[in-house]
């Protein structure tokens, strides 16, 4: 049962009013340490030198998109291990399928309240406290 | 303003960037010259758009762009063309789409049918998608979060049902070294310093083994004005990836251990507990199999071929992992001679800007203020400049030493020996050639040590000592060299052997008297060897004269001391490798030297009071409680000293090796630069007394001094001379 408070989480995309949007709802679920990047590059710069519990990363972004980066993060043998979740837009069938066959543990459908993300979250990690 | 509000701004900021990207890429598409990002681009606009409007609750918004972005996915797919119509229904869209963002900006009310028009037009051309496009169907009503008839499970990351499938299962990374992390903290004990250890060592150490992540902690640091040079005060706490195990990083700290407070934990996240099922060839990864629509390849093997979506930019062409910068340390073969090249020009760079310094001191007060404020600047870029090409050089020792234990284990086996091999100070770096020419001569030094130093087991024990012998290989800087020692524990020289043998092969005349030491060295004359038998181990004749000219050939300087009955030292004395080192210049005289600043502990102008005249020295000089013998440069370079009495002079505590420090006493301190370094040894062999030369910023050639030698000449030089002065 992880503590919500001591989780370190990534969030991944491009728009940084979705991430901050993101960022405001994992606060109200309780997680504390969340970092941002803008792109899958700037992703794995900090998923190789900083702890992480989690990421969670849109799936659209340029140059590397939310597929790509989940499988560099499943390649890169320092996080590979991490728990990855992909933000998806609706009706998006195909990518959640290539998601699971890279190794995802999770998608999340825009827009996502609190509820859901948290229960998204505690489907991979366990229920929260 | 609410930070929800700020968000919103933001939102509307990135719209405005994005619809400029949209006209932008349509115009372009339009007009022919576009290229397959450009629709990629316009896509991931429209599509932005849709998400942030999604989340912040603009509902036209997102319905209208979601139905824009079906026909932008389909064009990039290519089960649309985009011909004329299509894309100015598309231009015309963008329109639509930068009217409803005002609209949603400024919170007007949209009327349900707001552009309608435009919107059936981008509908029938949906309708006209010969695939039937996935994404199309059924999609203008708003859709669960779940996928229906999606089968997707997801994947917790318990312990026991680990089922993640990595990309690349014939990788270097599968089934193999599993990273951890662990926080470190560090706090030296007050005599850490004292005893030898350098905090600096475990830090580069541990960087070896991955990457580390440090806070200084300063906490204990005192001002100024009563710190300790000695002692250290800043601790630190830090955390570690790396895949090396617990074993290898205390071993970083085992000399240490016992000096410092030190805390290693293992805080590798909750999601990398999984060491049961490295997953090689996991079953089930959580593919759907009930969509018919995109039948999944096979689960095992990762989708090597390109997606369908041919045009998907973002996809790297059939790459199985995407060519991420991998921030781990990389490393690239250069050949010797360019890092050379580019030594050689630091070295002239320093020696230009020695030349600069002093001009610029030369001019007149008051016109230099910013120039040497620049020039401080220059020198120290160079320095680091000097540094970083250096380090390029210089390899760790223990790359040599690593190579010993093993040979002392297969001596000892093959001999009936019981030997332990220590080694410390593996970490004392030493430039590449030498480390390239000291494999050989150290592999002699230690095979003599366990063949003829340590005795058989039962000879020990009827010495008295114990079964088990020790050599000790060591390491360390010393006085501006490199300094390596074999220490053994065994019988040392039978010196009446050696001088019988010597005197036997003509080597020794039979009646010249020679101490104990200079029979030792006989050793290393050509064609000396004491071995009985001609053991395959040391061979014949191959003897310590090989290994000293070996030394010699790089620089070197060896020497040897034996005990009898109790062991034998060998000591290597190495090159000051750094082309460029810190020196400080002092006069003498009229003569100009420099000292390795690396060996000098402190300078001071003492007192009359504080050096006391003892006879057959040059005087001791009291220093906080110890009395440190003094010497004269003048008298060890037998040249004349313009200081009237010793209160002029200047002294200069050195460190001389083995803890032994002296006094040197000089007329004056002239300051400190880096100097280039250029051997003399070529032209002129080995001065006693003098290490290298170097040219100083005025043109001038100074000697670098040899403190070491030095400190051996302040026995044997007459202490006459200036004594005559000091009484007068």
């Amino acid at each position: 049962m992880p503590n919500a408070v001591a989780l370190k989480v990534l969030v991944v995309d491009d728009q940084n009013s979705v991430r901050q949007m993101t960022r405001m709802t994992l606060e109200q679920i309780g997680i504390r340490y969340i970092h941002e990047a803008e792109n899958g590059v700037r992703a794995m710069e900090i998923a190789s030198l900083q702890p992480l519990d989690l990421i969670i990363s849109d799936f659209n972004m340029p140059e590397m998109d939310g597929l790509g980066l989940l499988r560099a993060v499943r390649g890169h043998p320092a996080v590979r291990k991490v728990p990855f979740i992909l933000l998806t837009g609706r009706g998006d069938r195909e990518l959640v399928v290539k998601a699971a066959q890279a190794g995802v543990n999770n998608y999340l459908v825009k827009p996502f309240t609190a509820a859901i993300l948290r229960e998204k979250v505690e489907q991979v990690m366990g229920k929260l406290s | 303003m609410t930070s929800l509000d700020q968000l919103k701004v933001t939102f509307f900021d990135e719209c405005s960037e994005a619809l400029q990207q949209i006209e932008a890429g349509l115009t372009d598409i339009r007009q022919g010259h576009s290229s397959d990002d450009t629709i990629n681009a316009v896509f991931r606009a429209v599509h932005s758009v849709k998400g942030g409007a999604g989340i912040f609750g603009f509902e036209a918004l997102v319905e209208f762009a979601h139905v824009f972005e079906t026909v932008l996915d389909g064009v990039r797919r290519g089960s649309l063309t985009a011909t004329p119509e299509t894309i100015d229904v598309m231009l015309a869209a963008s329109d639509v789409l930068s009217d409803l963002v005002q609209m949603s900006r400024s919170g007007e009310f949209i009327t349900p049918d707001f552009g309608g028009e435009n919107r059936a037009a981008l509908e029938q051309i949906i309708r006209s998608d010969q695939t039937g496009g996935g994404a199309a169907g059924g999609e203008n009503s708003p859709a669960p979060a779940e996928f229906e008839g999606l089968d997707f499970k997801p994947v917790p990351v318990d312990g026991f049902e680990f089922t993640q499938v990595p990309v690349d299962d014939d990788s270097a990374t599968a089934g193999a070294d599993m990273m951890r992390s662990y926080t470190i903290t560090f706090r030296p004990n007050a005599d850490m310093l004292k005893k030898a250890n350098e905090p600096l060592y475990i830090i580069r150490e541990l960087r070896k083994l991955g990457e580390l992540d440090l806070i200084a902690e300063t906490d204990s640091l005192p001002s100024l004005a009563v710190l300790e040079p000695d002692r250290p005060y800043i601790g630190w706490t830090g955390t570690l990836q790396t895949s090396a195990s617990r074993a290898q990083i205390d071993e970083i700290f085992e000399f240490v251990v016992g000096d410092c407070d030190l805390e290693i934990v293992e805080t590798t996240p909750a999601s990398a507990v999984a060491d049961t099922v490295d997953v090689d060839r996991m079953a089930a990864p959580v593919a759907p199999t009930a969509s018919a629509a995109t039948p999944p390849p096979p689960p095992k093997v990762e989708t090597a071929a390109p997606p369908v979506r041919s045009n998907e930019a973002s996809e790297p062409a059939g790459a199985n992992r995407s060519p991420v910068a991998k921030p781990a340390a990389t490393t690239t073969r250069i050949e010797l001679e360019r890092i050379d090249r580019v030594v050689n020009m630091v070295g002239e760079l320093v020696i230009a800007q020695a030349m600069l310094g002093q001009i610029v001191q030369d001019l007149p007060e008051g016109t230099s203020g910013r120039l040497s404020q620049i020039l401080d600047e220059v020198i120290h870029h160079t320095r680091e400049l000097k540094d970083s090409v250096m380090s390029m050089r210089a390899q760790p020792v223990g790359a040599v030493f690593q190579r010993m234990p093993r040979l002392v284990r297969e001596l000892a086996t093959k001999t009936g020996k019981k030997v332990r091999l220590e080694m410390t100070g593996e970490t004392t770096e030493v430039d590449r050639s030498i480390i390239e020419r000291l494999g050989d001569p150290l592999t002699h030094i230690i095979r003599n040590s366990v063949d003829h130093g340590i005795e058989a087991p039962a000879d020990r024990l009827a010495a008295g000592k114990g079964e088990e012998g020790t050599v000790r290989l060591a390491a360390e800087h010393r006085g501006g060299r490199i300094v390596i020692e074999v220490i053994d524990d065994g019988a040392g020289i039978n010196s009446e052997r050696v001088l019988k043998k010597a005197r036997e092969k003509g080597l020794a005349s039979p009646d010249a008297a020679l101490s104990e030491d200079e029979i030792n060295n006989l050793i290393m004359l050509p064609g000396f060897s004491t071995a009985e038998t001609i053991s395959d181990i040391s061979g014949r004749g191959v003897g310590m004269d090989v290994v000293r000219s070996n030394i010699q050939e790089i620089g070197g300087r060896i020497s040897l001391k034996s005990e009898r009955g109790r062991g034998m030292t060998i000591q290597l004395a190495l090159p000051l490798t750094l082309a460029v080192m810190d020196g400080m210049v002092i006069k003498v005289g009229r003569e100009t030297y420099v000292m390795p600043l690396s060996a000098i502990v402190e300078c001071l102008r003492p007192a009359r009071s504080d050096i006391n005249n003892l006879v057959g020295t040059c005087g001791m000089l009291k220093l906080r409680g110890d009395l440190v013998p003094l010497a004269n440069l003048s008298d060890l370079l037998d040249i004349s000293s313009t200081a009237a009495d010793s209160s002029e002079s200047v002294v200069i505590i050195v460190d001389a090796g083995e803890g032994s420090r002296f006094g040197l006493v000089v007329d004056e301190l002239c300051g400190h630069q880096q100097v280039v370094i250029k051997s003399i040894e070529e032209s002129y062999g080995s001065v006693p007394g003098i290490a290298a030369a170097t040219i100083l910023g005025n043109g001038r050639v100074a000697f670098i001094l040899d403190i070491e030698k030095l400190s051996e000449l302040t026995v044997t030089a007459p202490a006459g001379v200036s004594r005559q002065r000091n009484a007068a």
